[in-house]
């Protein structure tokens, strides 16, 4: 049943979700006044906030969160880790330091769209050093991307401790945080072009996903280029949590759980997960988001930290779970 | 030897430099541009406990948050500390003001800086517009200054009504993009100093609706003269007025 079931269900969030998302926030949205300034020319407040704040913040809820449903599920697939997601390989941490260095140096105050650029090049160099120092095996790159995840946190560190003001001190660890408060569509149109191509790189590895399952030695017995799709992975990765994480800060958990939350549903096979795995990433990221505005705190309620929060019981449960079903 | 910013400034106009062990390294660059000239080759410090031993000073100017080491190592050197408080008014500032020249010894020079506040307090009082205009100081985050604050104090120096004493308590303190747009504030005011090391606070406001709403409506104001209450915050108050004063007339688009 569930096979067929689960699109329904996912549409169904998704409609949910984003109604809520639009409708939530500080001022509340009065439904007549929007529908008037539809036909009228001068902008009214309503219109100016769901059409500049709400709708580019949920938007950016759903491409963030499917890009890191897609690519913990594209990780896990390739290094048949349940543990693996962006944060492993060091990509996160890297595009995380990018932006960080934007914020620093600040470029970030001289254009902005410095913080999500220098972002996805941070990606991308760790993306490649892992790549590079990863190369020969699966266990080696979990540990590159652990060796490469140091490296950027430390830099991360290091720009914290010498930051020239104590405001940039004060943003870059509140930033860390991850937020979508406030996103405008000048984000959103800048991550747009990465993440639609990060997300092909990830979906054309889905054949050979399956085939890894297997092991590598049979997987390339089959045919499959399995360096190319390490890289494949990687470069995808890399683009899509790169640009999404330079736009929202770090947001942890999403990627784990979307992949071991859609599995029961579709099965076990990497291809299949794929892409449940973006729609409900996607859909956790939203509801997430619409959970910080409705949590009442004097302090706005960072998104990163919400689903750290939400997500870590779940990967305990993963570990004793694992620790059940090992010899 | 100051071991606080607002102190540093303090005592940059009050005693001549030759009698200044240290100041904070904070201090050169709001220094530079508030009293040009009057910090150039005075000695600096990192309000490190080391240094109070190392300097030995007469007197120490401290925040009531300074460390205690700090105040440990300056009871052994027999170094009194005198403690600055934050200032939130006008009155505080003359509170201070006083306070410090009293401590250095010099309290005609305190006196004739206040008088100098006063007048243009005063100044600004007689030729208060009729209609204040409403502002916000908002710098893209959470908080806006209310009432208690010296930001608070300072626009209604210049005339103009601060919408955040408005707000309930909490909301002031939760004050994102869409409590700005919705309480239609006439101009928003912005911190910055030509001395601020980079920091995102600047382009948060880069929010396209921020960019294209309050075209014109912006203003810029001295960060250091709103965190610390010095003589000069009454310059602040008149900067604003004369800013308040090119803003277009009536209200936001929307």
């Amino acid at each position: 049943m569930s096979a067929r079931l689960w699109p329904l269900i996912a549409a169904a969030l998704l409609v949910l979700g984003v109604l809520l998302s639009l409708g939530t926030g500080a001022v509340w949205l009065d439904p007549a006044l929007l529908a008037g300034s539809v036909v009228s020319p001068k902008p009214s407040l309503p219109w100016l906030i769901l059409w500049e704040l709400r709708l580019p913040r949920t938007l950016l809820a759903l491409l963030v969160g499917a890009t890191l449903g897609l690519s913990g599920a594209a990780l896990q697939g390739l290094l048949r880790n349940p543990l693996a997601e962006p944060g492993l390989l060091g990509v996160s941490a890297g595009a995380a330091l990018g932006a960080v260095v934007a914020i620093y140096f600040g470029l970030a105050a001289s254009f902005a769209l410095a913080a999500p650029l220098l972002g996805i090049t941070g990606a991308l160099a760790a993306a490649a050093l892992t790549l590079t120092v990863g190369r020969g095996g699966t266990l080696t790159m979990i540990l590159a991307g652990a060796a490469v995840s140091g490296l950027m946190a430390a830099g991360l560190s290091l720009a914290l401790n010498l930051a020239p003001s104590p405001w940039a001190a004060y943003e870059i660890t509140t930033w860390l945080l991850g937020s979508l408060t406030d996103r405008g569509w000048d984000q959103l149109l800048l991550a747009l072009p990465f993440l639609l191509a990060g997300w092909v790189c990830l979906a054309t590895t889905a054949r050979a996903l399956d085939a890894l399952t297997l092991g590598e030695a049979q997987a390339e017995s089959l045919g499959i280029d399995i360096s190319r799709t390490r890289l494949l992975a990687l470069a995808g990765t890399a683009l899509s949590v790169g640009a999404a994480t330079a736009v929202s800060g770090a947001i942890g958990f999403i990627g784990l759980l979307a992949p071991h939350l859609v599995r029961p549903f579709v099965g076990h096979q990497p291809s299949r997960v794929l892409l449940p795995s973006a729609i409900f990433g996607a859909i956790l990221l939203l509801y997430a988001d619409v959970a910080t505005r409705l949590i009442p705190t004097t302090q706005e309620l960072k998104l990163g930290v919400l689903t750290s929060l939400a997500g870590t019981p779940f990967f305990f449960w993963l570990v004793t779970r694992l620790r059940r079903t090992a010899p | 030897m100051s071991t606080n910013l607002c102190s540093d400034l303090l005592l940059l106009m009050l005693v001549p430099k030759e009698r200044i062990a240290s100041i904070t390294h904070l201090a050169t660059g709001p220094a530079a541009v508030l009293l040009p000239g009057a910090a150039d080759g005075v000695p600096t410090n990192r309000a490190t406990a080391e240094e109070v031993v190392a300097q030995v000073p007469d007197l120490i100017l401290a925040s009531p948050w300074s460390a205690t080491a700090l105040r440990r190592l300056a009871a052994q050197v027999n170094a009194p500390v005198v403690e600055i408080d934050a200032a939130n008014s006008f009155a505080d500032i003359r509170r201070i003001t006083r306070e410090v020249g009293q401590a250095v010894g010099e309290p005609a020079r305190a006196e004739a800086l206040v008088a100098q506040m006063d007048r243009t307090l005063a100044e600004l009082a007689a030729t208060a517009p009729e209609r204040p205009i409403e502002v916000v100081a908002w710098n893209g985050g959470d908080a806006v200054p209310g009432q208690g604050t010296l930001t608070h104090a300072i626009i209604e120096a210049a005339g103009a009504r601060n919408l955040s004493a408005r707000l309930p308590g909490a909301a002031a303190e939760s004050f994102g993009l869409e409590e700005l747009l919705a309480a239609r504030p006439q101009a928003i005011l912005r911190g910055a100093d030509r001395f601020d090391a980079p920091s995102l606070r600047d382009s948060s406001g880069e929010h396209a609706v921020v960019q294209a709403g309050f075209a014109g409506r912006q203003i810029i104001y001295p960060a250091t003269l709103h965190a610390c209450g010095l003589p000069q915050s009454a310059e602040a108050a008149r900067q604003l007025r004369t800013a308040l004063e090119r803003l277009p007339p009536g209200d936001v688009r929307w």
